[in-house]
């Protein structure tokens, strides 16, 4: 079979609809590098008028004579006595726990003389380990440390609301407390956000001992208590279903996010990767179904995906059951083709699977619906193997919904006088039905402790400052029941309390510090020391020590129960033509409490690639049905109510489903988060919580800017024809994203990749570094040689790199404006690639984390005129702030788009002030004379340097990590503590891999042949992007492996293939051929391999 | 315009356009001033930029305690590590807490008035608000257990601090500074056991080069492109 040049039409890997269409758009975005800047445009400002000024300012420079002391006088504060054991300059690593829903997230702390500055996973930590060097934070408990010097927090404690609400403090509010909380507390309540801690329940139960009547209700807008319902009517018990994928050969997902939403997903996405990883070591995968009403990274990793309405989930899990014989299941409704390919599919991969299946469903889904799945768990024989069921600590309390639905109640009637909230912002997220505004009003004395002051705030008489997690002490249970003790950091910056002190002050405690509170419930776990006495004391002391070294307390993971599936009762399946809607908790904000955290504003979602604002996701046949195009304003009615919100076509998004994340149009979110987006709130009932049966979704006129960034910084295949010419026939070129499928794979482990190499004689850069005088081509012969692999089968496009790099390398937050002109700063991108024709409602995702590969042969620095980027000795490409005049031909030569510039001092300006008025032209120049908020100057990496405006920037490979370990092992080196100077495998991780739950990067020493590194990098799988450049990147990439059913490969996934459009490489199967890879082992058996070879 | 009309008889006038202007009389003048005045300017600019001000070599800051290095590291012959605790082992020399002074100052000195700041620090647990002499930029990252720990003595940079009343700059601290270093380390290198001694001298001839190079693999100092390339200073 010949291999013949395969210029299609359209590319087979697209990042948006629009590329694929190739809109005029798309296509002047590649052509430009700076797309849509244009000064004379944006200034107003003409190139005569600008070179004058230039010349002016030159010759003014050196009258100036600026600065005869260059540095403005700094003083140096030592401590007055340092702690023991403290070297100013050296960070410090503290255990502790962020607690997000009633779960607690084990994680690391990192301080720099006394305050934190980034949050890394507890590799001691049984649900954040990675290995036994470090543990994963995801992208939410990264940001956190920002929210802990956001400007906007809560100061003080405020009393009154309205016009009469004035700064008052902590005594004011000390003395008003006996007279708030009087007598046996008939007419208190508690509203509290999920509080998992053994602290909080203690507290809690002293509260009622003073005040026996009080009642306490627990609410959270994100809520898994469906869970609870199902556990009851399926075991008799309410559990919590704990999954392990690490056993899993096959796994199904009804409408469960395992990989992102899910409160243990850091675990998951761990557990989940060893059984894909294990294609290289003994070719065996698991397989992966999902059928989901939303497009999740789930899905978007899974072997097999049906897109569904919210109401078909439970249908195909009834029938499911009926397939396999469970409970006397009988089947329901009717299947669609699709469905019952893919039932038969799973059903016959979960008969042979056993025990080794496992069934999950999402902790949304009605009760029923997940009891039922657990009965099948029963059937397969799993549960005790792939899935546990842990007991819960608080089994009797009502669910979220009855819970607020409950204190309403007791509100109207008039019970109570006093109300006291504990976190949270219910006058926000509470179910719309309840309009907790409005009852806030008919309260007399609300009180609201929280860390903003919010909308709930606003309603209530007493508002008082709640400290951030990592200013208090306190304690939470990790999603498996393991105790993990929250250590603070740092004192309050703003005065605040923890809700554990406020109730132990409330209570009349004998105890006051939050340390002692959760050293007095703990004593009682801590082990060593028996029966009293001096001795024994000394002995706990130790062990406290232990356990706040280690941020868990051994042995309290809670115990699988022993469970027997019941009977489950057949539900009404509700739903059918209609419109439906899900809300789903947003990705990078949650339910809103992360709105005011610019960094998880700005991290792009990772399928829609959306950052600042939610949309509407609808798909494609859906929107062309109403007419809308993305950006289009809405109007959805609901429960009554009539919500208007922008529409965004999502390809794989289910046909029939409008997915509204919650979160956005915060009335009182602080100054970055403040009227972002939608508020999707006000139609969300809590009889519809999740899933919602909609009316008639119409357009509503109107546009609404929205900006994605699944545009920005795309690799184009080079002026194609270029690069065709260059690499010759032969050989296939800009194709980006490589992927097999295991059937093929264990044919051939290189069957991801295309036939034959291309002529590398001819040659678009000159290999200045790697040839020496006379040609002869000179190695890094260094120690180290630092190098990176990718694994494109591990990447669930999370996004905790992402965060992890903004965090280590002080990468600013520019801003929605910026964004939507292509100005984002993120060193690492994910790539989101789509494959399958324009209108198939099932396109394949493949993520690719992008960043500079730190080409051996790099483009950047033949153009650079000052060599502000250059290679060390290392093979690091470094870029030279100081040195770095930004003409910025870097970024416009580099193939990788991996280059960003600082068009603006962004840290100092304020990302929601709109496009800047003219920098250029203030004299004496604004920009220079702003510096930043000394509050948010502490979140700071010192290690790395804050770039100023004018200059470009770029991954690093976390230089400033590489050269703190190698001081390290030198002075340890020297001081004969290590017999050798070179770095081991492992010692440094870059943030990027650090961060990573599935280990998809990997960083090392390539010349350590050992180093896991350079394995991957002679692994069947990898290969350089771009590499017909032979740019000769540090960085490579393992080909994505697929693990479809062969029964399901046949299955055109939905109504479009190719010819729709037109794009002979973009339709066919649909299924899993990889690009331009199986072509040449499997003889060309799909239509579109034909249609290729034909062109 | 250049074409006249052809209806109207014209004189022949003498062609312009080949003629200088007549403000081309001023431009030997301007040159002449202009070059005179940049002739002096530029040796301004230069003698200040390279200027012992604009390096800041000298400097030296009042500071909040008249401590003197000469008494204590000079005269009593106090190491510097004994202040300086994490010089070898972190980035930093660390200025000492107040905890320090007080070691000793708790008996030695106790009414001295010049003490008085370091009393009060003590007493209230505010630090002293030391000036900062030496001062690089945000973008150059020195380490000092890296220096301090493979032979490169506090006087390099810092100069006869054990003669110093007053803590004044003493060097240029400039970048082509740091590099006539790490291009050449080895003149620069000492003993381990040497390191705080501010007034060893290698010893002279072949001897002291023999040393240098013996110190030199000794510590594992690798060349010149290693030493200079961008990412051992700037991250």
């Amino acid at each position: 079979m010949s291999q013949v040049n395969h210029h299609v039409t359209g590319p087979q890997y697209w990042r948006s609809l629009e590329q694929l269409s190739e809109s005029p758009e798309v296509l002047a975005q590649i052509e430009k590098e700076f797309p849509g800047y244009d000064p004379e445009q944006i200034r107003g400002l003409s190139r005569r008028r600008f070179m004058k000024l230039m010349a002016a300012s030159m010759a003014l420079a050196g009258i100036g004579l600026t600065g005869c002391r260059r540095w403005p006088e700094e003083t140096l504060v030592p401590q007055s006595a340092n702690p023991e054991g403290r070297i100013p300059g050296l960070s410090e690593h503290y255990a502790t726990v962020m607690e997000l829903g009633g779960v607690g997230h084990g994680l690391l702390a990192v301080s720099y003389e006394g305050r934190p500055i980034k949050i890394e996973g507890n590799p001691l930590h049984p649900m954040s380990r990675v290995t036994e060097r470090y543990g994963s934070a995801d992208a939410l408990a990264q940001a956190s440390v920002l929210e802990l010097y956001d400007p906007d927090r809560s100061r003080g404690v405020v009393q009154g609301k309205g016009q009469a609400a004035k700064a008052v403090n902590w005594q004011a509010f000390r003395a008003a407390a006996p007279t708030l909380f009087a007598g046996n507390g008939a007419n208190v309540a508690i509203l509290h956000e999920a509080c998992s801690g053994p602290t909080f329940a203690d507290l809690r139960k002293r509260f009622l001992a003073k005040f026996p009547q009080a009642k306490f209700y627990e609410y959270e807008p994100v809520s898994h208590d469906n869970e609870r319902l199902a556990t009851r009517l399926a075991f008799g018990q309410v559990l919590r279903p704990r999954l392990h994928l690490e056993k899993a050969d096959v796994v199904v997902s009804l409408d469960c996010d395992f990989l992102g939403a899910h409160p243990a997903h850091t675990r998951y996405a761990n557990d989940w990767v060893q059984r894909r990883k294990s294609a290289d070591r003994n070719r065996s995968m698991s397989r992966v179904y999902v059928a989901e009403s939303v497009f999740s990274i789930t899905g978007a990793v899974a072997d097999a995906r049906l897109p569904l309405k919210p109401s078909r989930v439970t249908t195909l899990a009834w029938n499911l059951a009926a397939r396999l014989g469970v409970g006397g299941a009988k089947p329901v409704g009717e299947l669609t083709a699709e469905e019952g390919k893919f039932l038969d599919a799973l059903a016959a991969d979960l008969r042979s699977a056993g025990k080794n299946a496992v069934v999950a469903a999402g902790s949304h889904l009605p009760p029923e619906t997940q009891a039922i799945t657990m009965a099948i768990n029963a059937a397969l024989g799993s549960i005790g193997n792939t899935i546990t069921f842990l007991a819960v600590p608080d089994a009797d309390r009502p669910t979220h919904a009855e819970a607020v639905a409950q204190l309403a109640k007791q509100i109207q009637g008039g019970g109570v006088q006093t109300l006291l909230i504990l976190g949270g912002n219910p006058a926000y997220d509470a179910p719309a039905e309840v309009e907790f505004e409005k009852l806030l009003g008919t309260v007399a004395n609300a009180v609201h402790l929280s860390g903003y002051y919010n909308e709930t705030s606003k309603a209530c008489a007493w508002h008082l400052p709640k400290a951030h997690y990592l200013e208090s002490w306190g304690d939470a249970r990790a999603y498996d029941g393991t105790v993990s003790v929250q250590q603070p950091l740092i004192e309050p910056l703003f005065g605040g309390m923890s809700s554990i002190e406020l109730l132990a002050l409330l209570a009349g405690d004998d105890l006051t510090g939050g340390r002692a509170l959760v050293r007095r419930t703990l004593e009682p776990m801590l082990g060593g020391g028996g029966g009293g006495g001096g001795g024994a004391g000394a002995e706990k002391d130790k062990a406290f020590n232990v356990v706040l070294h280690d941020g868990i307390v051994a042995n309290t993971a809670a115990a699988a129960a022993n469970v027997t599936a019941q009977a489950v009762a057949q539900p009404n399946i509700a739903g059918g033509d209609a419109m439906e809607v899900r809300f789903i908790a947003d990705p990078t904000i949650y339910d809103g409490r992360f709105a005011n955290n610019g960094w998880l504003q700005e991290t792009p979602d990772p399928l829609s690639k959306l950052t600042w604002d939610n949309a509407a996701m609808i798909s494609k046949i859906d929107a062309d049905k109403l007419g809308v195009a993305s950006g289009d304003l809405l109007t959805l009615p609901l429960n009554g109510k009539s919500l208007q919100i922008a529409a965004y076509i999502l390809p794989g998004q289910p046909v029939g489903v409008i997915t509204l994340p919650l979160g956005y149009g915060r009335r009182d979110g602080g100054n970055v988060g403040t009227g972002v987006g939608f508020d999707v709130y006000p139609v969300r009932t809590a009889n519809q919580w999740s899933a919602a049966l909609g009316g008639n979704v119409a357009k509503a006129g109107g546009t609404y800017k929205l900006a994605t960034t699944q545009e920005h910084h795309i690799i184009d295949p080079v002026g194609f024809a270029g690069r065709e010419a260059r690499v010759g026939e032969k050989h296939k070129s800009g194709i980006v994203v490589r992927e097999t499928t295991l059937a093929e794979f264990k044919q051939n482990p290189r069957s991801a990749h295309p036939h034959g190499h291309g002529d590398l004689r001819l040659q678009l850069f000159d290999p200045p570094h790697v040839v020496a005088e006379g040609g002869q081509e000179k190695a890094f012969t260094e120690p180290h040689a630092w190098g990176m692999a990718v694994d494109m089968t591990a990447c669930i496009g999370c996004n905790a790199c992402v965060v992890a790099c903004v965090s280590e390398n002080n990468i600013p937050v520019v801003g929605k404006v910026e964004v939507a002109v292509n100005r984002e700063m993120h060193w690492i991108r994910i790539d989101r690639y789509f494959k399958g024709a324009i209108d198939d409602p099932n396109p394949e995702v493949a993520f690719q984390p992008m960043m500079c590969v730190h080409c051996e042969n790099a483009p950047c620095e033949q153009v650079c005129p000052v060599a502000a980027t250059v290679h060390d000795t290392e093979g690091l490409n470094t870029m030279v702030y100081n040195r770095c005049i930004g003409t910025r031909y870097c970024s416009n030569n580099c193939p990788y788009k991996v280059r960003r510039f600082n068009y603006f001092d962004w840290h100092s300006l304020d990302p929601r002030g709109g496009r800047f008025p003219a920098p250029w032209l203030d004299i004496p120049d604004t920009q220079q004379n702003k510096s930043v908020n000394p509050i948010k100057a502490m979140v700071f990496n010192p290690e790395v340097t804050v770039r100023m405006r004018g200059v470009m920037e770029k991954c690093t490979y976390c230089t400033q990590r590489i050269a703190q370990a190698k001081i390290k092992a030198k002075n340890d080196h020297l001081a004969g503590g290590r017999p050798s100077d070179v770095l081991a495998d492992g010692e440094v991780l870059t943030a990027c891999q650090q961060a990573c739950p599935t280990q998809a990067i990997i960083f090392g020493n390539l010349n350590d042949r050992a180093a896991t590194v350079t394995q991957l990098h002679k692994s069947p799988r990898a290969y350089s992007v771009l590499e017909e450049l032979n740019t000769r990147p540090r960085t490579q990439y393992l080909a994505k492996v697929r693990n479809p059913a062969e029964s399901l490969d046949a299955i055109p996934a939905g109504a479009g293939t190719g010819q729709a459009v037109g794009h002979g490489g973009a339709g066919g199967s649909g299924q899993h051929h990889a690009a331009g890879a199986a072509a040449s082992t499997a003889p060309a058996a799909s239509p579109a391999a034909t249609k290729e070879s034909e062109h | 315009m250049a074409e006249t009309d052809p209806t109207t008889p014209t004189t022949p006038t003498p062609n312009t356009r080949f003629v200088f202007p007549r403000w081309t009389n001023y431009v030997l003048l301007i040159l002449v001033v202009g070059g005179a005045g940049g002739a002096l300017y530029a040796p301004v600019l230069a003698g200040l930029g390279f200027s012992p001000k604009t390096t800041s070599v000298g400097y030296a800051p009042v500071q909040p305690v008249q401590f003197s290095h000469a008494q204590h590291a000079g005269q009593l012959g106090i190491d510097c590590r004994y202040c300086h605790i994490g010089v070898d082992k972190g980035p930093h020399s660390t200025i000492p807490p107040t905890q320090t002074c007080m070691n000793c100052h708790v008996s030695i000195k106790p009414e001295s008035v010049k003490l008085q700041p370091v009393r009060d620090s003590w007493a209230s647990g505010k630090p002293v608000p030391w000036q900062r002499i030496h001062d690089l930029p945000d973008f150059v990252f020195f380490n000092h257990s890296a220096h301090v720990n493979r032979g490169v003595s506090c006087v390099e940079c810092h100069g006869r601090v054990d003669q110093m009343d007053v803590v004044a700059q003493a060097q240029p601290l400039s970048m082509g500074w740091c590099l006539d270093c790490h291009r050449q380390p080895e003149k620069r290198l000492r003993p381990l056991d040497q390191i705080t001694n501010l007034g060893w001298r290698p010893p002279a001839g072949e001897e002291g080069n023999a040393l240098a190079k013996q110190l030199k693999s000794e510590f594992k100092i690798r060349d010149a492109n290693y030493m200079q390339a961008c990412s051992t200073c700037h991250r």
